[in-house]
This record gives structure tokens, sequence and C-alpha cells, in this order.
């Protein structure tokens, strides 16, 4: 299996002189296809500052990183959209749906930008949010939002997921199940799944384990048998 | 307190918001300002010239000339300051001149540049006149064959609006001209010349007495009060339409201005609701609060207003002057008054800062728990349109965004139903005017010359329609003229108002301009009395003839003359359809249809800077307003935007979703805006048809209203470009850090 990830040397600093932190502080990484990557880490290590890179939100100060072969180090905000829009799916905390929209519409609003999507209506089966797909966002628990989130995020069928502390506003019943559909998308689409979270027990559905601390990698892990999201102790 | 210290970050994040609110703040109310600044430097002007050049309160004509022992008596008997003075016509063909003995005791001239006249050699001439065709003092100019040089030129208060002739409807500087000269040089000249008499009345003088003791004993062939007299009324009557238009302006646009920035600051307040209900929480008062935020209101109402005084005092002699077009060349002083400077800023202040502390009040009135999610002012219930229809995401959001959020939308149709009020106001103000020219050719016939003889006659004229025509009044003293033609003219327009032929041998007619200032309608009575005689009349009206240029009362010949005691077979004006051969001492005035089309010309000419200065402001208006609101749109959509991005769509696909909605309220904001306009255009021409003399037609022509829409929609997606930038920034991580709904 390839490398759907390639990242050399990546630096990344915010702020100068004294109040200088470095983010990233020289990370290397890469991570094979259709694997599930979880990226654990205390507050302010670097994680989430390595997911926005890799989803080019932001940009390096030094270093490489490749995608899916495209190298997405020095492309300009156009051609990172052009990215963002062709292999890239986010999931976000705060699931951060368009409160105007209704279910069906905010998984519609990147379908209708997309090159190939999948299925609308094939996509809110997956996730079992078919029954809500006229209701707006404010209308459904956490949980079912953050499954619309996950909808939008693979409707364009992207090379990579980003789940950024996915479940970190949930609880342990919702949790769950929105990892039990992460893993089933894994598996029917064979999506590459890199998740950012505080919460050591989904390290477990992972096949790749990566420890980031003070903005370096202190660890990698590889799993030879990953649990599911039943067997995991949230 | 720490909280302070909010407000240079808070101001500096929101900077082009305050920048735009301030600006509109301060051009809506620089345009109450500049024309109460106008009105009223021009009235103060005129009460102190009128008052040191002594102004007449009446001027008239006899037929027999009263004698230095005549004034006297009537002097002391009616308690009046009376003077002679001499006066001659001279017409060389280039240009025509009034000359004057000067007065000592009732309408004094002013020297306005150069010196008095010490010599038989020299001459004072209108200041008008001068500057127009850029003669100074020290140059020759040559009256009836005779060389002088122009030692000076001069105001004098009875012609300080230098209209040639009282019919005239716009001021002639161009060729025509007052001047001064010795009583020795003048005798020399003219001789006697023709005669009028100024006449001051004292504070208890009977002057229906007076008049008909003049009468009586020298026969009064005319009088003209000064309150009727045009070159007089006009000063003030003009500048009190600039105060007027003043309050006019101050009660639409900025009031609406106003409304519009308190709306938004509404808005923004409720933007902060998670930071209002965390202070709150965190155990601020309601209080503290409130005049917390309210302090930030306050920002632009006083840089607006402390920009509106500083321009204002830079503006005010420029813009004064461009009301001072119609004038003779006088030199108001243009001050800004105090009250006016300090109400500026405090008014729109205090507005803001009131609507701020009840928007805060009403936030807290809510959950805390609610402050706290944002979820205060987002019940989605008006979100549930277009839920199942086929339209795609874009349009639906976009329909969403429009109901969803009334207030919004509403501020964005008044940006731009402000901007197209007043360009298109400026548009119709051009319109009407030249409309005036236009239909003067079919309201007043198919005449093209009117020749006013200078003597009565009688019989019929060797060509053309003979017309009988004096001047009377009402028991005001508001002029207008009762005309008799033959009933076979076919060069008067007789079609009346229900569209029939006026049967004028068998009726009194008045024109629309005679109803709309006097207030008369068909089947009314009208009681009239003559200048002179002061011998009151009172008709029928039979009905109304189209004619918005002249203020008459028609019948037929013999009936006119019934009513003047002259003999029906009298004429003293003929109408031709070609130019007649009169010689020029024969006629007092020719008066042709295309004359109205020069004077309304010369007054778009002169009036230009005004209404340019006036549909620029327009445009600033719409602009800024827009600006601000669309910012505000833009900061409220922050997330969403965001998350776009994220997305990957596209900044121009970006600005497309979420500001293409307000595309929906350009065409309603444009068309609202013009009709508007169009109305308040037909008010300032009904409320000013005592003013000019004429009924100016309310037009708004189909290239204007183009323009109209071209100039808001360029302001529009002006304001739009300005804003591009803000997707382009937008902070896509910081965004969703941020916890929704």
């Amino acid at each position: 299996m390839e490398n759907i990830i390639e990242i050399k040397g990546a630096k990344k600093q915010y702020g100068s002189g004294e109040a200088a932190v470095f983010a990233l502080d020289g990370v290397d990484f890469s991570l094979a296809e259709e694997k599930i990557c979880v990226i654990l880490g205390p507050s302010g290590s670097g994680k989430s500052t390595l997911l926005n890179m890799i989803g080019g939100l932001d940009s390096l100060d030094a270093g490489e990183i490749t995608v899916d072969g495209v190298p997405i180090t020095g492309l300009g905000k156009k051609a990172l959209t052009a990215y963002r829009k062709r292999k890239i799916g986010f999931v976000f905390q705060f699931y951060n749906l368009i409160p105007d929209l209704t279910v069906e519409e905010n998984v519609q609003v990147v379908a209708e930008i997309a090159e190939k999507p999948l299925d609308t209506d094939e996509i809110l089966r997956a996730l079992d949010i078919e029954k809500y797909r006229y209701r707006f966002p404010r209308e459904l628990s956490g949980g079912q939002q953050q499954r619309v989130a996950i909808a939008r995020a693979m409707v364009k069928n992207p090379r990579l997921l980003l789940c950024d502390e996915l479940t970190g506003a949930l609880d342990s019943r919702s949790s769950r199940s929105v990892l039990r559909f992460i893993e089933k998308i894994n598996r029917e689409y064979g999506t590459t799944t890199l998740i950012i979270t505080h919460n050591e027990a989904i390290a477990g559905m992972a096949d790749t384990v990566l420890h980031i601390k003070d903005g370096k990698i202190a660890s990698v892990e590889d799993h030879d048998r990953r649990l599911s999201a039943d067997e995991i102790e949230l | 307190m720490k909280l302070n210290k909010r407000y240079t970050r808070s101001v500096r994040a929101n900077l082009p918001f305050y920048i735009a609110a301030s600006l509109l703040t301060m051009v809506t109310l620089l345009m109450f300002y500049l024309f109460y600044i106008a009105g009223t430097g021009i009235n103060r002007f005129g009460d102190e010239f009128f008052s040191e050049g002594r102004l007449e309160d009446a001027t008239f004509t006899t037929y027999a000339e009263i004698t230095d022992g005549g004034i006297l008596s009537l002097e002391r008997k009616y308690d009046v300051r009376l003077e002679k003075e001499r006066f001659a016509g001279v017409d060389d063909g280039q240009r025509r001149v009034r000359v004057f003995c000067p007065t000592r005791r009732i309408d004094l001239y002013r020297i306005q540049t150069g010196h008095d006249f010490s010599a038989d050699n020299e001459i004072l001439i209108s200041a008008g006149y001068a500057e127009e065709n850029d003669v100074r003092p020290g140059d020759q100019l040559t009256i009836s064959g005779h060389t002088y040089t122009i030692a000076g030129t001069f105001l004098r208060p009875d012609y300080l609006y230098m209209v040639e002739n009282l019919t005239d409807d716009y001021k002639n500087v161009t060729d025509f001209l007052l001047a001064y000269m010795t009583p020795d040089e003048f005798q020399r000249q003219f001789g006697g010349g023709s005669v009028n008499y100024k006449v001051i009345y004292g504070k208890d003088t009977d002057q229906a007495a007076f008049r008909r003791q003049v009468n009586e004993d020298y026969f009064m062939s005319g009088y003209l009060a000064a309150d009727s007299n045009k070159r007089v009324t006009f000063v003030h009557e003009q500048a009190d339409m600039f105060i007027l238009s003043a309050w006019f302006i101050l009660v639409i646009f900025p009031l609406l201005t106003v409304a519009l920035v308190c709306i938004l600051l509404g808005r923004r307040i409720r933007a902060e609701q998670k930071l209002i209900g965390t202070l709150s929480a965190m155990g601020y008062s309601k209080g503290r609060l409130m005049r917390h935020y309210s302090l930030f209101a306050l920002i632009p109402g006083i840089a607006g207003g402390l920009l509106t005084a500083a321009a204002a005092l830079l503006l005010a002699e420029p813009f004064g002057s461009l009301g001072l077009a119609d004038y003779e060349p006088m030199k108001p002083a243009f001050t800004l008054p105090l009250w006016v400077a300090v109400s500026g800023v405090v008014i729109p202040s205090a507005i803001y800062y009131v609507s701020a502390m009840l928007r805060v009040r009403r936030l807290l009135r809510e959950d805390t728990v609610r402050l706290l999610a944002g979820q205060v002012g987002s019940d989605g219930r008006s979100r549930r349109v277009l839920v199942r229809s086929k339209a795609t995401v874009r349009r639906k959001f976009a329909v969403r965004q429009l109901v969803a959020s009334p207030g919004r939308s509403f501020v964005v149709f008044l940006g731009i139903f402000l901007g197209a009020v007043i360009v298109a106001f400026s548009f119709s103000f051009v319109d009407s005017v030249r409309a005036v020219g236009d239909q003067a050719h079919g309201e007043f016939g198919s005449f093209e010359y009117e020749y006013v003889l200078n003597s009565l006659r009688t019989g019929r004229p060797w060509n053309g329609e003979a017309v009988l025509a004096l001047p009377y009044e009402d028991g005001n003293g508001r002029r207008f003229t009762v005309m008799g033609l033959d009933s076979g003219t076919r060069l008067w327009n007789l079609t009346t108002t229900d569209g029939e032929r006026a049967d004028i041998d068998n009726g009194f007619y008045i024109s629309t301009l005679c109803e709309a200032i006097f207030d008369l309608h068909k089947g009314d009575s009208f009681t009239f009395r003559s200048i002179t005689t002061l011998r009151e009349h009172t008709v029928k009206i039979d009905g109304v003839i189209r004619n918005g240029y002249h203020s008459y009362l028609l019948t037929s010949r013999e009936k006119a003359a019934a009513v003047m005691g002259l003999d029906g077979a009298n004429y003293n004006a003929v109408l031709s359809a070609a130019p007649l051969d009169y010689r020029s001492d024969e006629v007092t005035e020719i008066i042709s249809d295309r004359t109205y089309e020069t004077q309304m010309e010369n007054m778009l000419t002169a009036m230009g800077g005004l209404i340019y200065a006036f549909m620029i402001i327009g445009m600033i208006v719409c602009i800024a307003s827009l600006y601000a609101t669309i910012n505000t749109i833009l900061s409220e959509n922050g997330h969403n935007i965001s998350m776009l991005k994220v997305l990957g769509y596209e900044n121009r696909r970006i600005n497309r979703m979420v500001l293409s909605s307000n595309h929906l309220l350009l065409l309603p904001g444009i068309a609202l805006g013009t009709l508007a306009a169009y109305g308040i255009m037909a008010w300032y021409c009904a409320e000013f048809v005592e003013v000019e003399s004429i009924m100016i037609p309310a037009t708004l022509c189909p290239k204007s209203i183009v323009l109209t829409a071209v100039i808001t929609a360029s302001s529009y997606f002006i304001s739009l470009l300005l804003l591009r930038r803000k997707v382009d920034r937008a902070d896509m991580i910081a965004a969703l850090k941020d916890e929704r709904e």
C-alpha cells in the first residue's frame, strides 16, 4: 500500500522573540492509504496545527508535506482551495454546520462543488440520518449533528478524512455511535482517516497512533489489529 | 476598569464600520447644514441690505406727474416717505440698459467694486452684468452713442434678482444691465426720462387711502408692492426655500441614516452576546454593561457630528455661493450657528447611545445560557422556506438570508433606497426644469411672439391677434393678469382641463397656475381689485385652462374691457405666429415661448454645481450605507464564510452565495427610491408655485430612470467590491474554533 501522507521536517512557529512558540518542530511522518491514524497529545502539543497543515488551512515555515502525491507546501491560496475541494474532508469538534441549511442541504452544499460526489441519499442512509434530512442543525442532538458533519465531509468522497476532536463535545453513547460510522466509512469507502483526540481510548481503533509533545513526535505506535468502536472503553 | 481596555481594540477591529457609519452620519447631516447655512446666510444679508438700502414698500407710476409740493403733501398726510425716480431704457441692439438718475432716500445703491462716480463721463453698472461679461471698473461702455468710463459696480435692494421684465421667469445678466449716471448727465441725455415713484409706508399708514388719493389726484397707471415684486421677494423666498429644503432633508435623510446606523449597531451588539452573557455571569451589573456598549455607540455620532461641523465650516462658503447663483453677486457671510453644530454632535450621539443601551438591556433580559450559546436572535422560524424545494442550495441559502433576517434585509434596502432617492431627485430636478421649456409650446398655443405694447390701441392690429391685458391683485396683494381675447383666437390655447374649448364670450376662465396660486376651482367666485383704483370685481370661474406659465383670468375682449373700464375695441398686446415690425419704442416687451426654454437652461447652468453636488452626495450615501450594512452582513456570516472556505468553496463563489440575496433588493430599492424621488419633486413643485410664479411639471425621463438605476447599482457594486477582500481575509482556523448551534 502506498503512503498517502508524507511529511518531512515540518516546522511552524507562532509569535516571535521571547513569545515564540514552536507548534511544530521538525515533524517527520508518513501514513499509508486506507489506514486510520489517531494523533494523541496534550493541549498545545501541536496536533491541531499538524492537522491544519495537512488540510491546507495553514502553511509551514519549513519542511514539506505531500498528500496523495501533491506537494502542498508552497501552493497558492487558489490551489489550496482546489486541493481541499478535491481531496480533504473535515470533521470538527463543534460540527460547524451551516445553520441556515437543512441536514440534506448541508451535505448537498459540498456535493454541488465536488468533482465526483457520492449520492447524497446513500450517504445520509449510511450515516442513519436520512429521517432528519429536512431538519435544521439546531433541531438535532450533538451526536446527530456530528453525523451530518461526517456525511458532509464524506459526500465528496475525499482521499483523506481529517477529524479534529470529533467526539470532544459528545457523551459516551453519542461518541461510540459516531465512531462506528467512522469505522464503517473507512471500511466501505477505504478513506484514510486522521483523528486528533485527547481520548486515549480511541487510539485502540487506529492502525497507527502518533504521540505528539511540544511540537515533536514523541512516539509512533503501529497496531496489528484494530479494535472496533464497540470494543473500546469510552 | 479593565473592561475599558476593550475600547481601543474593539474600535480598531471594527474600524471600517465606524468609518462608514461616521461618514454616513456626516454626509446626510452635511446636506442639512449646507442648505440651512445657505438659507440663513442669504436671509441675513437680505435683511441687512434692505434695511441699509431703504428698500421701497411699493413702486408706482401715474399719468400725471406728482409735483414736489404734491409729494410733500402726501408725505405729511399719510406718514409716508415718497421719492420720484427718473429712468430711461436704451436698446443698442447688443444690450439693453436701464439708466437711472440716483435717488437719495429710497432704494439706495451700494458700491460693490470700484468707486462712486465723480464726473459726468463716469457711470456705475450693475454688478451681475459686470461679472457675467467680465467688465471691470476703468473699462468703457457706450450708451446712446456716448462713451462712459465705468467707475464701479453696484447692487440695489429692489434688483437683487435681476429679472428684466416682471413676467420673466429667470434673471438676465447676459445682455441686460442697470446703470447710474450723474443727474446732470441724465438730464442731458434723456431729459426728464420716465418716472417711477417709490414709497415707504409709515407704521400706521392707511395704504388703501393713500393709493386712492394718488389715483384721484394723479391717475395711477401702475402699482407694484414690494411683496409682489419678484425682484425683491425672490431674495427671501429662495432663502426660505433653502431652509425648508434643509428641514425636509433633515426629516428624510439623516433620520433614515440614523435609523440605519442604530439597526447596524444593534446587530453588532447582538453579535457580542456571548461576551455580554459571560460578563453578566461574572457579575457585571446591567447598568455597567449598558454604559460600556453605549460608549461604543457614541463613536459614529461624535465622529460624524464633528466631521460634519468641520466639513460645514470648510464648505459653507463654496456651497453657500452655489446657492447665490440666481442673485446679483452679493456677498453674504455663511456661518454655522453654534447651536446647529452642537446639535449635529449631540442628537445623533444621543440616539445611538440610547439605542445601544436599549439593545443591551433587551439582551440582558434573555436567559444567560442562551446568551452564552449565542442563540439569541437566531430562532430560525423563518428559515423553513424552500425546505422541500429542488432549488440549488445556493438559491435556498440566499432566499433564507433574505427572509430569515428582515432587519438586515431592510437596512440593505434602505441603503439602496436612500441612494436612489437622492440621485433620482437630482435628475428629476433637471428634467422638470427642462420640461418647463418643452411644455411651454403646447400650453401657450401656437403663437410664437407676444408683443406687449406701451400704449392702448383701438380696433384690430394690422397683423396678429389683439389682446387686452392688465395686472390685477387679490385682497392679499397677489397679482395676476386679466386678459381679453377674441373668441375666435387660433393662436392662444383655449383648451380647458375638461378637454373642451373655453367659451370666453360667455364666461371667465383661469389658468392652472392661477388655480394653484389662488386655490380657485371651477364654479368658485373670485373677488379681485384693480391695482390702481382698488375697485373690486367678483366673477364666477367657468373653467380652467391648462397653462402653468401665466397666472391669468381669461375672458372675451369686451368683458375684460368692462372690468377695466375701457372700450371693447381696445387692445394693448398682439399675438403673432411670425415676427411683426413694431418699433422698439412701441413695445414694452416681446415674449416668445422660447423665452422660457432659454431662461430654464440659464437656470440649469447656474444651478448645475448644486445639482451635481447633490448627486455626488447621493452616491456617497449609497456607498457608505451599503458598505456599513454589507460589512455587518459579512461579519455576521464570518463563521459560514470560513466553513465554506474550508469545504473548498472559492472566494468568488462564497461572495455570490452570501451576498447574492441582496441583489434581489436592488430592483425594489431603486424602483421605490425613484418613485419617492418623483413624489418629493412633485411636492417641491407644488410647494413653490408661488415662489417661482410657474408650475414646474414634475418630470423624470426614462433616460434619467435608467441613469439612476445605473448609478445606484454601480454604488452598490462598488461597496461590494470594497468588501471583496473581507472574504479573502476570513480566518478559517479562528472562526471554526467557535462553538455553534
